[in-house]
């Protein structure tokens, strides 16, 4: 399952203090269903601020964004949540996962949130890591696993509940350039079989360029698309 | 690397509800952290000793006020009735006989008057009954008409059944001769139990001695209704009965005492419960500490979906486990240690001061109840008040490194 993404002049500017801010001055974007774009741009262009917004963490300043036919800024809170739940996978630079769980239990969570049934939560959980190659760190603490190990629980946390759509914040960008290798065509792998939409912020231009499109985000203007 | 811990269920697996499982798991991880560990300890036992400390002293209380209402009780009257000074007392007592629940009747007059004995003068409340000694007189009630005294008033006047007791009334009885003090000499006929009243020590003797003491007094009723529930519940249909008379039951008569030991039980009550306010604010700050702490990890919940309310929860569980660990075991040692104090009477005090010698303890239901009931809702309004600001918890801040 995948949905489509529709943002139409999406600003988002804060005030500093002093003066007004604009972080992404009117985003225009449209991702079809099932696609897999990479958004690239250097250190304080808004990439991560432009994920927040399509992940439904935040609300834009102006513009219009639709992802699925929903609105994320017309949701409440508990509502935005319920969203991320059942659309959104999120993954990070920093695997982020909970150190107090183990592997097995990090990528339950999810299925636990949305309260499905918890034998099949685990079995699911387990077949997915087990798919990764990860069925003996199952027991594993994030402390235990090195760092390509974690961020492949890290994507199996975030395709857990098979959501329509995955972003991911530079996914590699904390690993070596074969563990990011490895870990991005997983990814690839693992979002191509499931058919969901995708949304790859990342530095690394060889990954950008195995995605489907490629957009460049330079002082919040989304420059321009390009088939990659 | 450390190696892998052996295979088992994982927590997350159990199918308990996700904030009790996420309570538990924050939980046995906060053991980890010295200062959470310290803080989660001082208001576990904190919330245990106020626990224990209200359970012993409210025992203590019930004990020591169950013997008084019933040292107190047992000397008053069921009902009291005080007919008006015109009404016919003859058809005031046919009457009182016939509403149903009356079990027994006496006319009663009550004074102030002096015992004399061996030259010794002691002030005492003279109650005349009539019939036989009326049961406001344990150990004497039911005894045949004559001069009865407290049996420690006997002891100290070295006075025996027979020796004779000279009782003066300070109302005099004018003759052309002037005042001329009004007495009555009777044999002592026995003693009862029970210690000196407010008023002081108690002489009970026939009816007609005391009018003969405090003429032109009328007496009064007073009523056995079999019970001090019956009692109760027997005043109106005898308010009824006699249209114009006083009518007190023993709980208005006693209503000055049961107003101050009530009183006396709550404001110990409040007082006390005071520690377990203090270890719910340890409480706050051992959850404060560790929500602070989790921020992060907090925050990355809110990303995969996990409602505000559900972050709530989760910590008011967490609370909840600490103040229900702490509250069960201020609980069993507040009640084994009264139950131990009872049974071995450990804690003595001046029999001549008070009416016993060693301090009673007596669990009531209602006082547990109330003082674990209160405990719970105090550390778990503590657990809301500092579980609420992960609903201030925004991900976005929580995630950004």
């Amino acid at each position: 399952m995948s949905v489509a993404i529709s943002a139409r002049g999406l600003v988002k500017g804060y005030h500093d203090g002093l003066r007004w801010l604009e972080v992404l001055r009117g985003v225009d974007l449209e991702i079809e269903a099932g696609e897999l774009v990479a958004i690239v741009g250097p250190s304080g262009s808004g990439k991560s601020t432009l994920l927040h917004l399509l992940g439904a963490l935040d609300r834009p300043t102006g513009g219009r964004l639709e992802i699925g036919g929903v609105d994320p800024a017309t949701l409440s809170r508990g509502q935005a949540a319920a969203f991320r739940n059942r659309t959104l996978g999120f993954v990070f630079q920093f695997h982020q996962l909970l150190p107090d769980f183990t592997a097995l239990e990090n990528v339950m969570m999810p299925g636990r949130i949305a309260r499905r049934d918890p034998s099949e939560t685990l079995k699911r959980a387990r077949a997915l890591l087990e798919e990764v190659g990860l069925g003996d760190r199952l027991d594993h603490t994030p402390g235990q696993l090195s760092g390509g190990e974690c961020q492949r629980v890290a994507l199996c946390r975030a395709l857990a509940l098979e959501p329509p759509l995955l972003l991911a914040d530079e996914p590699t960008g904390n690993l070596d350039p074969d563990n990011g290798r490895a870990v991005f065509d997983l990814l690839l792998d693992l979002v191509q079989r499931r058919g969901s939409t995708a949304v790859v912020v990342t530095h690394n231009p060889e990954l950008a360029g195995r995605c489907a499109r490629l957009f460049a985000l330079d002082h919040g203007v989304l420059r321009g698309a390009s088939k990659a | 690397m450390a190696p892998p811990r052996p295979h088992r269920l994982p927590l997350l697996a159990r199918p308990w509800a996700l904030p009790v499982l996420l309570a538990l798991r924050y939980g046995a991880t906060a053991r980890k952290q010295a200062f959470t560990r310290l803080l989660s300890w001082l208001a576990m036992v904190g919330i245990a000793l106020g626990v224990a400390a209200l359970i012993l002293v409210q025992a203590a209380l019930a004990g020591f006020q169950a013997l008084l209402k019933g040292q107190v009780l047992a000397r008053t009257p069921q009902v009291e009735v005080t007919v008006p000074a015109d009404a016919d007392l003859e058809a005031a007592e046919a009457s009182l006989a016939a509403v149903p629940g009356v079990s027994s009747q006496w006319r009663v007059i009550s004074g102030r008057a002096w015992l004399v004995t061996l030259g010794r003068v002691v002030p005492v409340e003279v109650i005349g009954y009539s019939g036989s000694v009326p049961p406001t007189f344990p150990g004497a009630a039911g005894a045949e008409p004559g001069l009865y005294l407290s049996a420690r008033l006997a002891r100290l006047h070295g006075l025996e059944r027979g020796s004779p007791v000279e009782v003066i009334s300070p109302r005099p009885t004018l003759t052309p001769l002037g005042p001329q003090p009004r007495s009555i000499r009777l044999p002592l006929a026995g003693t009862f139990e029970g210690a000196a009243s407010d008023e002081g020590e108690r002489v009970a003797l026939p009816l007609a001695a005391a009018e003969r003491l405090f003429a032109p007094a009328r007496p009064r009723f007073e009523v056995d209704a079999g019970g001090l529930d019956e009692a109760v519940a027997l005043a109106p249909l005898i308010a009824g009965a006699l249209p114009g008379a006083e009518v007190r039951t023993w709980r208005e008569i006693n209503r000055g005492l049961l107003f101050a030991l009530a009183l006396e039980k709550r404001i110990t009550f409040v007082a006390v419960l005071l520690v377990v306010i203090v270890a719910s604010l340890s409480l706050v700050a051992a959850l404060s500490l560790l929500i602070a702490s989790k921020k992060v990890e907090l925050g990355i919940l809110g990303t995969m979906g996990a409602e505000p309310r559900l972050l709530l929860a989760t910590f008011l569980a967490l609370g909840a486990l600490l103040a229900g660990l702490g509250t069960s075991a201020g609980a069993l040692l507040g009640v084994g240690l009264a139950w131990l104090f009872d049974a071995t009477r450990l804690i003595t005090v001046p029999g001549d001061v008070f009416f016993v010698r060693h301090v009673p303890f007596r669990l009531e239901p209602m006082d547990l109840a109330a003082t674990v009931g209160l405990s719970l809702a105090l550390a778990l309004g503590a657990a809301l008040y500092a579980a609420r600001r992960v609903l201030l918890l925004d991900p976005i801040e929580a995630i950004r490194r």
